[in-house]
Formats: C-alpha cells, sequence, structure tokens
C-alpha cells in the first residue's frame, strides 16, 4: 500500500529564506521580533516589557518599536484552540506578584475528574492515571487567554500586528536578520488586485519563532539551520466543538476506546476530553495520533460519533453547538525537541518548538515558560557588551534548568513505548510516571506519520449521518468556526495532486475543514485532488500526512473566540 | 420620531437599497431624506417611498461620489434629527463613519431591522454568524445606523415630498480629494444579482461548466439574474463576480431559483432572507431543502429546459 510520503509536496524550504530586499529606508526595524501571538509570543513580549520597563535605556536603544509580534489570525486568540486545562506554574512565573491566577480569564480551578473506558454502549470508570490528574490545574479558553495575554504584551509596550502572516525568514551573512511578511490583496493566479499590498522586511536584532504546531516558519529555520531534533516531529489531530449546554458539569472527563479501534494494525490511539466551561457550557473534543493508516479515518466524524454515546450525549442534550475548530499538537516529546533551540539571530519557543508532554496533555504552562525564557536570553543579546551568540545560545541553558525539560525527560519514551497514543498511551505509562522516567528503556524508534502506509476500510460507512443538531457536517462546523477567508487568493496547500486514490481517501477523510476533494481519475489509476484552500482553519494535519501548509494571506482562516 | 436617510444616487438614480430604508423609515416614523451631488429634479421621486421633506445639495464640488462633502451636508442637517439611516454601500459607509466622528455620534452597523421600543429607538443586529439578533440602541442623538443591503424592500406609500436646497459650506479638508477617475466592473447584460429582482443560481449540481447556460437562459426568461455557489466559482465555471454566500454577495431578490445546488450554510446566509426559494435538485437530503419555499426532486437537466420554454411561452 501506499505511503504518503512517497508522494512529496512541491515545496522547498530553501524557497522561504531570502535576504532582505526592500531598500534600507523602506524596512520596519524593530527591537525583538516575535512571530505568533500565542502564550509562547505573548509570554515572551510581556516579559520583555517587564525588563524594558525596568531598564529604560535599553529600550531606547531599540528604538521606536522595541517589541513587535506578529500574528496571522484577524487578532490574537483568532488561532488558538486547546482543551485546555493549564497547569499554573508558567503564568505565575511569569506574572509573580503583578497578577494572581484569579486575575485571569479562566473557568476557574478543575473541579474534580474522571476517566472512562468507553465501548459503543458502555462507559466504564476508570481511576485516573497519575499523569492525568489535574488537581490544581486551571480550566482556560486559550484563546480568550491569548487575547488577554495580548493586552497585557500591549500595556507592557508591544506591537502587536495581525493579519500579518510572517512568510519567509530573512537570513543575511548567515543569521537570522528578521521576517518578510506576506503579501495582500493577489487573486487566485497571483496576480494583483485593486486592495494589492506588498509584503514587508521586518528586521530584528533578535528574532522569536513562537508559531505554534506546524510552524511555517520554524519548519524553514530547522531546514535551514539543520536544527532537527534525533526523532522526527510527529503529530496528533484534536477535533473540538463548545456547546452551550442546559445543565452544568460538575468534573473534567477524559474518555478512552470507543470510537477508536484497539486492534494494533489500525494504529488508532487517542482519546476525548470533555471540560466545562463555567456552568453553561462544556468543550468536547477528540484527538487522535495522525500515525493512524485507515484512509477513511477522520477525526471530525469520529468526534460526531462519540456524542452518540449515551455517556456523551446526555451531557450535550438540551444544548446548542456554538463553535467549532481544529488543531494539531506536536506529540514527538523530549526526542524530537530542535536541537539546539536557537540559531544565530533565532530562538525557538513553544508548540512550534515540539514542547508539548503528551501523557499530560499539556503544554501551555511550557510555552509561557519557554517564551519567558526567550525574553530573557533576547534582552541580554541586545545589552551593551554582550556577545549575541552567547547570549541566544543561555537560551537553551535556560530551558535545560527549567521545568520543560525535566517534565519533558521524564516522559521522553511514553509515546514511543505506547504506540503512540494520546490518552491510550497516558494512561500505560502511568507506570513509567511512577518510577519518574528511572527506567532504562534506551532510546526508542520514532518514524514520521506520513511514513505510514495506508489501508482502506469501511469505517466511513459507520459515521453518523449529520442532523445539524447533535451531528454536524464539516461545512457547517467550518462555518462554527468563524472562517470566513476570501475565496480569491492563491492557494496555500502544497500536495502532490496526482496520487493513488488511497492518498487522496485518507487527505479527504483526515482534513477536518474539507479542503480536498478526490476529482478524475486518469488512465493509470491515479486522481487528480481538488482543493477548497478557503475552506482551511489552518490545523496543519497535512503537513503530517505528506502535504505542507504554508501561510495564506494575513487574516485568513479561523476567527477562534471560545476555543 | 423624526429620521434622517441618506438617499444615495448614481448617475440620476438612487440606489435600491437606501430606498429600501426610506421606506421603512417612514413606516416606524416621520422620514426626510437627503439626496447630494444631484439637481432637484430626481427629489421628487422619492415622495413616493415615504419622504415628507428632501434635501436637496447640489454643486460641483458634491457630484462626484466623494465621502467627505456629504459628511458636511449631513452634519449640518443631522442635528435636528433624531436618527440618521443609511443602507450599506461603499460610499455610505463612508459618510456614515466619517458623520459618526465628525458628531462624535455612536453607529451601529450591519443592521437589518429597526424598531420603537417604549419610544426609544432599537436597531437588531445579526450576531454569531447570523445564528441569533442583537438589539442594539444608542446612548446619544441623533443615533446612526447603516442597515446591511437587502434589508428592505422600497415600499411606495407617500406622495408629493417638500423639496428644500440646502447651502453647505465645505470644510477646507474636504475639497483636498479630488475624483480623477472612475472604473466599473463590467457590466454583464440584465439586472446585477444585488439589485435582480429573480436570481437563478447554479452550484456543483449542474454538472460541467457549459451547462451554466440552463440558469443564463432561465434567468433571462424570467428578467433576473444569474447568481452562482463558491464551490463552482472555485471550479472556475463562473465568474467570482457572481458569487453568492458568507464570502460572496449577500442577495434578497424576491425570487431566487437554486439549481443543483446543495445548501451549505456558507451558501445559506448570503441568500435566506430571499421572498421565495425555489430549489431544483436530485439529492432529497440536499439542505436547500430545509429552507426552500418550493422544493422539486429532480434533474436540472431536464427540468429547467422545461421550465425556461414554460416561462417562455407565458410572456410571450
Amino acid at each position: 500500500m501506499s505511503r504518503p510520503s512517497n508522494f512529496p509536496p512541491p515545496f522547498s524550504a530553501a524557497d522561504f529564506v531570502a535576504e532582505p530586499t526592500d531598500p534600507l529606508d523602506e524596512r520596519i526595524e524593530v527591537g525583538v521580533l516575535i512571530v505568533g501571538a500565542g502564550p509562547a509570543g505573548l509570554a515572551c513580549a510581556i516579559r520583555l516589557g517587564q525588563l524594558l520597563g525596568e531598564n529604560p535605556d535599553v529600550a531606547e536603544r531599540l528604538g521606536d518599536v522595541p517589541v513587535a509580534v506578529l500574528e496571522k489570525g484577524k487578532q490574537p486568540g483568532s488561532h488558538l484552540l486547546s482543551g485546555a486545562v493549564v497547569d499554573p506554574r508558567g503564568l505565575r512565573r511569569l506574572f509573580g506578584n503583578r497578577l494572581r491566577m484569579e486575575d485571569l480569564p479562566s473557568f476557574g480551578p478543575v473541579p474534580g475528574e474522571s476517566v472512562y473506558v468507553l465501548t459503543r454502549h458502555t462507559a466504564l470508570p476508570v481511576p485516573p492515571p497519575p499523569p492525568m490528574r489535574n488537581h490544581g490545574n486551571w480550566i482556560f479558553s486559550l484563546s480568550q487567554l491569548g487575547r488577554f495575554l495580548a493586552e497585557r504584551a500591549e500595556e507592557g509596550g508591544a506591537t502587536i500586528l495581525p493579519e500579518t502572516a510572517a512568510q519567509k525568514l530573512l537570513v543575511s551573512h548567515g543569521r537570522v536578520v528578521g521576517v518578510r511578511t506576506g503579501d495582500k490583496g493577489r487573486n487566485r493566479d497571483g496576480g494583483e488586485l485593486g486592495n494589492f499590498e506588498a509584503g514587508s522586511d521586518l528586521v530584528a536584532k533578535v528574532t522569536v519563532l513562537a508559531e505554534g504546531t506546524q510552524g511555517h516558519l520554524t519548519g524553514v529555520a530547522v531546514d535551514r539551520f539543520g536544527l532537527g531534533g534525533e526523532d522526527p516531529q510527529v503529530w496528533e489531530l484534536g477535533v473540538k466543538e463548545i456547546w452551550k449546554v442546559a445543565r452544568p458539569l460538575d468534573r473534567i472527563v477524559h474518555t478512552l476506546g470507543w470510537p477508536l479501534r484497539t486492534a494494533k494494525r489500525y494504529r488508532e490511539f487517542g482519546g476525548s476530553f470533555i471540560y466545562p466551561m463555567g456552568d453553561d457550557m462544556v468543550t468536547i473534543g477528540l484527538v487522535v495520533g495522525l500515525d493512524y493508516r485507515d484512509a477513511t479515518l477522520s477525526v471530525h466524524d469520529l468526534l460526531q460519533e462519540l456524542k452518540t454515546h449515551p455517556k456523551i450525549r446526555k451531557i450535550v442534550t438540551g444544548g446548542e453547538r456554538v463553535a467549532w475548530g481544529a488543531k494539531t499538537i506536536a506529540s514527538g516529546g523530549f526526542h524530537a525537541l530542535p536541537s539546539p533551540l536557537h540559531a544565530p539571530g533565532l530562538l525557538l519557543c513553544g508548540d512550534g518548538a515540539g514542547m508539548v508532554n503528551i501523557p499530560r496533555l499539556k503544554g501551555v504552562h511550557y510555552a509561557v515558560e519557554s517564551g519567558r525564557l526567550a525574553a530573557e536570553a533576547a534582552f541580554r543579546a541586545v545589552q551593551r557588551g554582550e556577545t549575541p551568540a552567547t547570549a541566544l545560545a543561555s537560551y537553551d541553558e535556560a530551558v535545560r534548568d527549567s521545568f520543560i525539560w525535566s517534565d519533558l525527560y521524564e516522559v521522553r519514551n511514553m509515546r514511543q513505548a505506547f504506540g503512540h497514543g494520546f490518552f491510550v498511551g497516558g494512561a500505560l505509562a502511568s507506570a513509567m510516571t511512577v518510577s519518574k522516567g528511572r527506567a532504562e528503556l534506551g532510546k526508542l524508534p520514532a518514524e514520521p506519520d506520513a511514513d505510514q502506509p495506508l489501508l482502506v476500510t469501511d469505517r466511513d460507512a459507520g459515521y453518523p449521518a449529520p442532523d445539524g443538531q447533535l451531528t454536524f457536517d464539516k461545512l457547517s462546523s467550518v462555518f462554527a468556526s468563524g472562517n470566513k477567508t476570501r475565496d480569491d487568493q492563491p492557494n496555500h496547500i502544497r500536495i502532490e495532486r496526482r496520487v493513488p486514490r488511497e492518498v487522496a481517501q485518507m487527505w479527504a477523510h483526515m482534513c477536518p475543514a474539507q479542503v480536498y476533494e478526490i476529482g478524475a481519475e486518469d488512465a493509470d489509476g491515479t486522481v487528480r485532488v481538488e482543493l477548497a484552500p478557503s475552506n482551511c482553519v489552518q490545523c496543519g494535519a497535512i503537513t503530517a500526512k505528506g502535504g505542507r501548509l504554508t501561510p495564506p494571506e494575513g487574516g485568513s482562516g479561523p476567527e477562534y473566540t471560545l476555543t | 420620531m423624526r429620521f434622517l436617510v441618506f438617499a444615495e444616487q448614481h448617475e440620476g438614480e438612487f440606489v435600491k437599497n437606501s430606498l429600501g430604508v426610506l421606506s421603512k423609515a417612514a413606516s416606524v416614523g416621520d422620514a426626510d431624506a437627503v439626496v447630494v451631488g444631484t439637481e432637484a429634479g430626481l427629489a421628487g421621486g422619492l415622495g413616493k417611498h415615504g419622504a415628507k421633506v428632501v434635501h436637496v445639495a447640489a454643486g460641483d464640488a458634491l457630484t462626484p461620489p466623494l465621502p467627505q462633502p456629504r459628511v458636511d451636508v449631513l452634519a449640518k442637517l443631522a442635528p435636528d434629527y433624531d436618527a440618521v439611516l443609511f443602507g450599506q454601500s461603499v460610499l455610505a459607509a463612508d459618510v456614515a463613519a466619517g458623520l459618526a466622528a465628525r458628531l462624535e455620534a455612536g453607529l451601529n452597523w450591519d443592521l437589518v431591522d429597526v424598531e420603537l421600543q417604549d419610544g426609544e429607538l432599537v436597531g437588531k443586529r445579526p450576531a454569531l454568524q447570523d445564528s441569533v439578533l442583537v438589539e442594539v440602541g444608542w446612548k446619544s442623538k441623533p443615533g446612526l445606523a447603516l442597515f446591511r443591503s437587502g434589508a428592505f424592500d422600497p415600499q411606495e406609500s407617500g406622495g408629493e415630498p417638500e423639496v428644500r436646497d440646502v447651502e453647505v459650506q465645505l470644510e477646507d479638508f474636504s475639497t483636498k480629494v479630488e475624483m480623477v477617475e472612475q472604473a466599473h466592473a463590467e457590466e454583464s447584460s440584465g439586472p446585477s444579482i444585488e439589485d435582480a429582482d429573480v436570481i437563478v443560481a447554479g452550484g456543483r449540481g449542474l454538472g460541467a461548466p457549459e451547462n451554466f447556460t440552463l440558469a443564463e437562459e432561465l434567468a433571462k426568461a424570467l428578467g433576473g439574474a444569474v447568481g452562482a455557489t463558491r464551490a463552482v466559482v472555485d471550479a472556475g465555471w463562473y465568474p467570482y463576480s457572481a458569487q453568492i454566500g458568507q464570502t460572496g454577495k449577500t442577495v434578497s431578490p424576491k425570487l431566487y431559483v437554486a439549481l443543483g445546488i446543495s445548501g451549505a450554510i456558507q451558501h445559506k446566509v448570503g441568500m435566506q432572507s430571499s421572498g421565495t426559494i425555489v430549489a431544483i435538485n436530485k439529492d432529497a437530503n440536499a439542505p436547500i431543502f430545509e429552507f426552500s419555499d418550493l422544493g422539486v426532486v429532480g434533474d436540472v437537466h431536464e427540468i429547467v429546459p422545461k421550465l425556461t420554454e414554460l416561462v417562455r411561452a407565458r410572456k410571450g
């Protein structure tokens, strides 16, 4: 059977590395340039604001715009989606005594928790395995938290540039000197429309890539500077909905098992999360490892199926779906971390660098902590008398000394050991947690998601028909994501357009936003893949499964507010 | 409640949208209108849509469709009114925003309705992707409102208005901009889809780009315009200018005929306020049948040519 990686996309990272081309007086000069207004990038901006506030002389030397944050979404938070049950360590360290957890826009501490193993009709409660114990963690909407952090960053003097995609990495004499932003106002064929606006060169003393999962320039930088980790990065895909509900949910719920199949040949590993968001909302999501093999697997449709389970249906009955979204999660863990986490003029943070603890289902606190540490290294690099190279290298040391490193080291083998599972992996791996990772298993092998050979089953025949009440089709879900991307713009999705049918089928089912359709068949048995790129919610699954997502025009994509 | 309605005109013809807003205003309270950039001759026509007084401001500086001189005119008249109403257009949005800034007045935009509640003006604005209507009000007078395209149909209710000339001293900064050139998108024959009373729209169910002639022929017979779904525009079957839906145009004709359109919500939000919706689709489970007034489960290729023939025969 075919492997998606046998059909590589027409994409070369080198095409996204460039020297600055704008005339000197047209370049936009900033002190520290942060790409991505998520928890990592905004924590970095907030910490820089604190440091520059204490050192006005340094701020002055950095010019009119000491700190700039680029955000490709409509506004900060538009592209943020997570569970999110957040370990408060990162936020507490960032704000110190400036803000308490109670001052942040959360849904409060986790009130209690349950874990169930599901079959089609039953739900067996099991005690939460140690990594999944969430006492002391807080429930957030990451999108809301992003908007809040953006306001704090702006108060600290950062300039946030929304609707701006970081298209190319500017490299001069072997050093990252900023990014080039994407053009706006091009039509499908690349021609200039009436409102065409060329991108600009943003040049900076230090560039911090905090792009989140599947970061475009992070991928480019890893390639350009050889920063790849020991293992290839792998991902899981999460699809979630937010429901207004009639009755409050009094605890967080995780489920394992159904609707995923346990037979090993399918490699279907994952689970669901159901979290209360105050008294009247609930978020419900399903996460599945993208190393699955069945071309007819659709995480979106499995989430729909999950809701038909009596246990789950009971939670949402009488309610109404108000939002939907999808995103990938880096799950390669410790061995897939870029090494080092810096290059000349450049730092890598957060999910983009793969800082996610899969058995604990947590990454927001690592994003915040790595952003904070990146700010301190960047601040050191712009001091008088410092060697920037040494200063940026201190970021790697700081990460190694932080809880990010010790946490991720502890769970370094769990995903590989237990078949790349999200919750199953987490549950079974609790033994490893008990031993604090001291059980020496050596290093277990890992392979890219796109290397998994495909098989085709009739799984899709079992997906429930959308009824518009409990279960929904993909297009109405894209609508619920707030996505109203301009259709008449160049395609931003790079794939091989002629592939064996099972590869096209896999993409069509995989994509939660109905971007891929199977087109006409050729004499040689391959099919043409038709694209509807404006449906794309930029989850990043295609990059894991044999294609490559690049940033569309700034401001495109979903407009998440509650996710 | 005294309303002033910005009656937008281009080359001697009123924009249908602003006439709809005027009719609505006349049904809620006393409606006056203001016309900028044309001679008084045209103004009388506004009476039948309910205008009691029509203010006319004309002059060379006011002829080109530029916003600032219009803001000057409205800023002079607005303080005498409870509310100033606009129908959505590029020019009207500019003028409304400029007037709000000038008067430090509140502007509610994207409204689809307005009513009086206990003597107070309340606007209705769709939110959360049009799934709910939010009531909005104003804290100060005059309140400014910009209505969504096609929110109201023009009604004929009134008679002869009183026409008054307005003399306005333009601000210095209002004359700094000059219209150099006006370009118009290529006009197809027949009405534009924003103004048409009848729209025949085609979706992927037409099967192939050449089958759009089915839609064109039927539209011609009915005196309407042709629309298209995003899917067929994406596939290059029909130009983007005809795209109806969330990322295309929002229309509300009296009759909307959907040929081979499944009715995804992205399409629905662009046409759901149409008067009568007729759908022809061979898939009986297509969502469009949930919101069409008349649904025909069948093959567009068989039905539409016969329907066109029948319409032609009836019309002679």
